[in-house]
């Protein structure tokens, strides 16, 4: 269909739109007008990326005159691959309708290992192999070696895109990553080289959060877009979690070991190219004295990581002069390894700001800040003048100078905390330093400052209120929709009684009591005999799982469950995971039905999806709040308390409780899909948890539901069960349209808009 | 909150009980089996009411009226009139759940009963076969046949429930004994099912499979909820999956299933099949009847072409398997294939009300007023040819009972009647 929202012609792909998607345009073309930041929750299910897509294209097309650009990040490739399928059908739609003229090209970008076709490259196991290996044969010097050279082995793809440098391009169009491998293959091109290549030509490109919050990444891949660009983060609920990550580096006694070997194989080459090629290394002294700004005169495939700091920090200045010699910095980073060991010797918890860190390191080792602020790109340097390719194994010393760099550069918004054991077992040693950066803002601040505009979305930003004061940004738009049913298809209850009225709660005194664990475990007993298909459970944490399931397992709970259902774990290991979750879609499939216990933050939790039979019922037992005696939680609790004015209660629940969200958000994926869940701690019931939660999930929350014992749960779920196999009416009653056609839009449109969807 | 519901309903009678300390007292064992509070439900203003089902009963028959007549408005369709219907019943560990009252079990048993009669009323030409599954295993209680108390007799006598349940194994069966039958027949399989998952030997697909390719149309109700594999085994076969809030509604699920479906499009070819119309023997004279191998007295009826005695019509002839039918069966099979036309709704508008002013305020079936509470007009319905006004109730009887309409039949009478005067 297409219809008008103020002066942009919208091209929507389907015969009817949802109200909220069409409000979501609405909200969305105001702050794309207004050149501004936006924050938008919807609930999963009405199609946010199509809406978003079909708007932003749209928008483009009726600005052709200065045309936008845009980015979508998305958190995994299987995301991205969701996203580019929707976006072909768009694409179709509008070119069927408009002509050539809505032509874009739009890609996929991801790592070598899932755009590499070179089959000797992909036989390596990892991500970090895989590019290594591609390096091995893409790298200028080792093309530079003769050809018949027979240790020499070169990459096909890579050379035919080489040799057809001006003509490889790509023709106009939607490109998933296995559009691109395939296109590679047919003509003969490195597919992930023609795609970065791409980059600064393509109307649309998808790609991972990474390559734009991680300064090491985004250094390359996203350095030259256009200022008229359009960014969206989709599933942004955890975005700053990812930017705090981005720039938070963590030592161990193994990346110490590791370290000193790598530097003794540097050492080893240094001697060697100054017995035969000592030229190389005089150029690259007076390169350094010129300053680290003229890194560009290198070959563009040979930049393989930047600076971990941020793009305006770097600054334009020569390496300070005690670090230009080579074997001068690999005696500087022998001792920044010895001070680092001496410090996890320590038998204390350790906490310093970055500042009375660099000063202490100052005073005994000797070594300055301005020295450690160029660590990074001076190793860097070095590897390419030594030429050394397989960069996997020089994983250690990167990290140790990526953790100088950052310390060296900020002295605000970090801090380093030691701790010689693992709090939950205090008899392993096992030391480790972390430097964790407590400000989300600093990663994603050059986004905000580079693009016109950024969109942040998701099903769960609630409150809505808290995420401009994380990343510190003042959005010109932020809204949060109700997602219009045709039918009550979600039936969330607050469960705080066991069937013998004691109160059920995971809160630290309580947790271990016998009464508790048992009171859960009939829960979970009379739902799986009266939920059919699957059932998922999520815990707070994988050692709260491991007890209970311990616990029911000897009362017999666990095999009254097993009578009903199969029973799946998830565990830490991915590939077993993968395996459960595998069996247990095949248990749900064929009738036989089954249970899945996750944890609510783990990889489950936060990226697979239980929709239709594969979820009717989610149970969260407990509130997920983090683990508080970490260190790193309280010092980025002090942080924020200090520097944004939030208070720890505040933040900690709110984390809890949009991990809550997250988790119980899994289950309905559709409007046509149904789901109950059911959050069994007694806290859930108290306003100031409850009112965190989306409001997608409060608006069906009834009061009726808030202070359930088990027995009263079970008649509700029988009845809502009854209730939701009845066949409905897809199109809704005409006193509440859920699907708006072509000419309830137009209609609208004349009525205005604000009170024709409500 | 079911606790102090309990209350409120013998509030009255509290006192002379608080003596009694020990147990829940014989009145109040009368309200938990009753469990008359969970017909109440609150409104917005926290009022208790009885829940009103009858809209929600009207709408889904209706949405079922709509969706044969939408079928039937096609081309000229084609229904199976020679039926062979298994029900599997599902006596497994959950039939004995109390939901129903007195139990799943007894209910289904007591809805199957009455289907089969009603069966025998709408498809006299059809067979049923029943199957019961418990302990995971299925169980052939009667085969294929034609007489309705065979099969009740065999369904009361089995009332227990027991162990786990097994879609594949009944469906296996089902089709063993399915495959057998002659290909005019229409092969379906009606699947009451009370549990809420199935253990199954080997791989339910392929089993789902196979059925589809034997033309087995396997619909279900569920008792509970709705689960995938069910919905997947009806989906896949052409038949009809639906989940019973309560009884009233399981009644009518089960008696959906009375009248025949459409045929499967290309396994609907036109087949001559040869009937034997039996007279009714000789009464007073004795003689022994070929399918209970008794001497009986009178009642009985003879076979046209080997001259054996069976005592129910209709039936297979043991003798020579000559289908045996009486000329009012197969008229009665007819309305089937002509059936009345839907009623349009009459919507409640002021407008409207003139033109019904006109036609009377009363239900041309009953009588009964179509004002509703509070003088205003309530919900009716109107024939296409006839224009007359219906009640809901009336409309109902009319189209799944009686089979024509009282309107048009009052229209056309002095007609006929006066031409045979002629």
């Amino acid at each position: 269909m297409i219809f008008k929202i103020e002066d942009v012609e919208v091209y929507f792909p389907y015969d009817n739109i949802y109200p909220e998607q069409y409000e979501y345009m609405v909200e969305l073309k105001r702050a794309l007008d207004a050149k501004g930041h936006c924050l938008l929750e919807m609930p999963t299910g009405t199609g946010k990326t199509i809406a978003l897509l079909s708007l932003i294209t749209s928008y483009r097309l009726a600005h052709l005159e200065s045309p936008i650009k845009l980015i979508y990040c998305t958190r995994t490739v299987h995301e991205m691959e969701k996203t580019l399928a929707e976006l072909k059908l768009l694409h179709d739609y509008q070119v069927r309708h408009m002509g050539e003229r809505a032509r874009i090209l739009a890609i996929g970008l991801s790592s070598r290992k899932n755009l590499c076709v070179n089959t000797k490259v992909l036989a390596a196991e990892n991500r970090d192999s895989v590019d290594a290996a591609c390096r091995k044969r893409t790298a200028s010097w080792v093309r530079a070696l003769p050809a018949d050279n027979p240790n020499v082995e070169l990459c096909d793809f890579f050379e035919k895109y080489e040799k057809d440098a001006e003509r490889a391009l790509l023709p106009p169009g939607v490109y998933t990553l296995e559009d691109l491998r395939a296109f590679g293959k047919k003509h003969g091109w490195c597919p992930y080289f023609l795609a970065r290549h791409m980059v600064q030509l393509a109307n649309i490109i998808v790609y991972s959060y990474q390559y734009l919050l991680d300064p090491k990444v985004a250094g390359i891949i996203s350095k030259e877009m256009q200022k008229e660009t359009v960014v969206v983060f989709d599933e942004a609920h955890n975005i700053d979690n990812v930017c705090i990550e981005a720039l938070s580096v963590s030592v161990r006694r193994v990346t110490l070991e590791g370290a000193n070997r790598n530097l003794n194989k540097i050492r080893q080459e240094i001697d060697r190219f100054k017995a035969t090629d000592a030229g190389r290394l005089r150029a690259e002294y007076t390169r350094l004295v010129e300053g680290l700004a003229l890194r560009g005169d290198l070959s563009g495939t040979d930049q393989w990581l930047a600076n971990p700091a941020l793009p305006h920090d770097i600054l334009k200045e020569a390496v300070p002069g005690n670090i230009r010699r080579a074997e001068h910095f690999v005696h500087v980073l022998r001792r920044l390894l010895q001070y680092l060991g001496g410090r996890l010797d320590t038998e204390n918890v350790e906490k310093e700001s970055p500042v009375s860190f660099v000063s202490s390191l100052n005073s005994q080792a000797g070594i300055e800040q301005k020295i450690l602020k160029f660590c990074y790109d001076r190793l860097h340097s070095l590897m390419l003048t030594l030429e050394i390719t397989d960069t996997d194994e020089f994983l250690p010393i990167q990290t140790v100078c990526d953790f100088a760099t950052l310390v060296g550069t900020y002295a605000r918004g970090f801090s380093i905390i030691i701790e010689p054991y693992d709090e939950r077992m205090p008899h392993i040693p096992d030391p480790i330093l972390q430097l964790s950066c407590h400000d989300a803002s600093l990663a994603i601040k050059p986004v905000f400052d580079r693009f016109q505009s950024v969109v942040i979305t998701s099903g769960t930003l609630s409150p809505i209120d808290l995420y401009p004061r994380l990343l510190s940004f003042n959005p010109v738009v932020s809204r949060s929709f109700k997602m219009s049913m045709t039918r009550d298809c979600i039936c969330p209850m607050v469960l705080t009684r066991g069937s013998d009225q004691l109160p059920v709660s995971t809160k630290f005194d309580m947790r271990s009591d016998p009464g508790v664990v048992r009171n859960y475990g009939k829960l979970l007993v009379e739902m799986v005999s009266i939920v059919p298909d699957g059932v998922v459970c999520f815990f707070v944490s994988y050692s709260y799982m491991d007890g209970i399931i311990a616990t029911w397992n000897e009362t017999g709970i666990l095999k009254e469950i097993m009578q009903q259902k199969l029973v799946f774990i998830e565990t830490q290991d991915v590939v077993e995971t993968t395996l459960a979750l595998d069996n247990y879609r095949r248990a749900c499939d064929c009738g036989r039905g089954a249970v899945f216990f996750s944890v609510a933050r783990g990889k489950v939790a936060e990226g697979i999806d239980f929709d239709r039979h594969y979820g009717r019922l989610v149970v969260m037992f407990g509130v997920p709040f983090q683990y508080t005696l970490s260190k790193i939680l309280l010092a980025r609790l002090e942080y924020l308390r200090d520097t944004f004015q939030i208070k720890e209660g505040d933040f900690l629940t709110f984390d809890a409780l949009r991990q809550a969200a997250q988790c119980v958000g899994r289950v309905i994926r559709s409007k046509a899909d149904y789901g109950m869940m059911i959050f069994a701690d007694k806290r859930y019931s108290r306003h100031d948890k409850r009112s965190k939660l989306p409001g997608w999930i409060l608006s069906h929350l009834r009061d009726a539901h808030l202070n359930l014992s088990t027995d009263m749960a079970i008649h509700i779920a029988r009845e809502f069960l009854r209730k939701m196999a009845q066949p409905y009416d897809k199109a809704g009653t005409l006193g509440s349209k859920t699907l708006l056609t072509q000419e309830d839009l137009e209609k609208m449109a004349e009525t205005g808009v604000q009170d024709m969807v409500y | 909150m079911s606790n102090q519901k309990k209350r409120l309903n013998g509030g009255e009678r509290e006192d002379e009980d608080e003596d009694d300390a020990e147990g829940i007292g014989e009145w109040e064992r009368a309200y938990v089996d009753d469990r008359s509070w969970e017909a109440l439900q609150e409104d917005e203003s926290g009022l208790l009411r009885p829940i009103d089902n009858s809209a929600i009963y009207h709408a889904q028959y209706r949405r079922r009226l709509r969706m044969l007549s939408a079928a039937a408005a096609g081309t000229r369709i084609q229904k199976g009139l020679i039926r062979y219907l298994y029900i599997v019943i599902d006596f497994s560990r959950a039939a004995a759940e109390m939901d129903f009252r007195p139990s799943r079990m007894a209910v289904m048993a007591k809805h199957v009963e009455a289907f089969i009669r009603e069966f025998f009323d709408q498809n006299p030409l059809s067979q049923i076969g029943l199957v019961s599954i418990k302990n995971g295993v299925a169980h052939t209680l009667t085969d294929l046949g034609g007489s309705p108390e065979t099969h009740i007799k065999a369904l009361m006598g089995k009332l227990e429930a027991l162990g786990d349940s097994s879609l594949q194994n009944a469906l296996e069966l089902v089709h063993e004994h399915l495959n057998q039958v002659p290909s005019y027949g229409h092969r379906e399989v009606l699947i009451l099912y009370s549990a809420l998952c199935t253990c199954d030997p080997g791989d339910i697909m392929e089993t789902i499979q196979k059925c589809k390719k034997s033309k087995l149309r396997c619909s279900v109700i569920g008792l509970s909820a709705e689960m995938f594999i069910c919905k997947h085994l009806c989906q896949e076969t052409g038949g009809l999956y639906s989940v019973a809030v309560d009884e009233v509604h399981l009644k009518d699920l089960l008696l959906e299933h009375a009248p025949p479906p459409p045929a499967i499009a290309e396994f609907a070819i036109a087949n001559l099949i040869k009937m034997g119309f039996p007279q009714r023997a000789a009464e007073g004279s004795m003689a022994i009847c070929s399918c209970h191998k008794e001497v009986k007295i009178g009642a009985g009826y003879m076979c046209p072409r080997c001259k054996a005695r069976v005592c129910d019509l209709p039936t297979e002839c043991t003798i020579c398997g000559l289908t045996l039918v009486s000329s009012p069966h197969l008229a009665r099979s007819y309305h089937h294939l002509f059936p009345i036309a839907p009623f349009d709704e009459v919507p409640a508008l002021s407008s409207l009300n003139d033109n019904r002013r006109k036609l009377g305020k009363n239900c041309f079936g009953c009588q009964q007023s179509l004002i509703g509470t509070g003088n205003k007009p309530g919900p009716c319905v109107t024939c296409r040819k006839c224009k007359h006004f219906f009640c809901l109730d009336c409309d109902i009887y009319i189209h799944e009972s009686l089979h024509n309409c009282p309107g048009c039949e009052s229209i056309h009478r002095p007609k006929s009647v006066s031409l045979m005067e002629e």
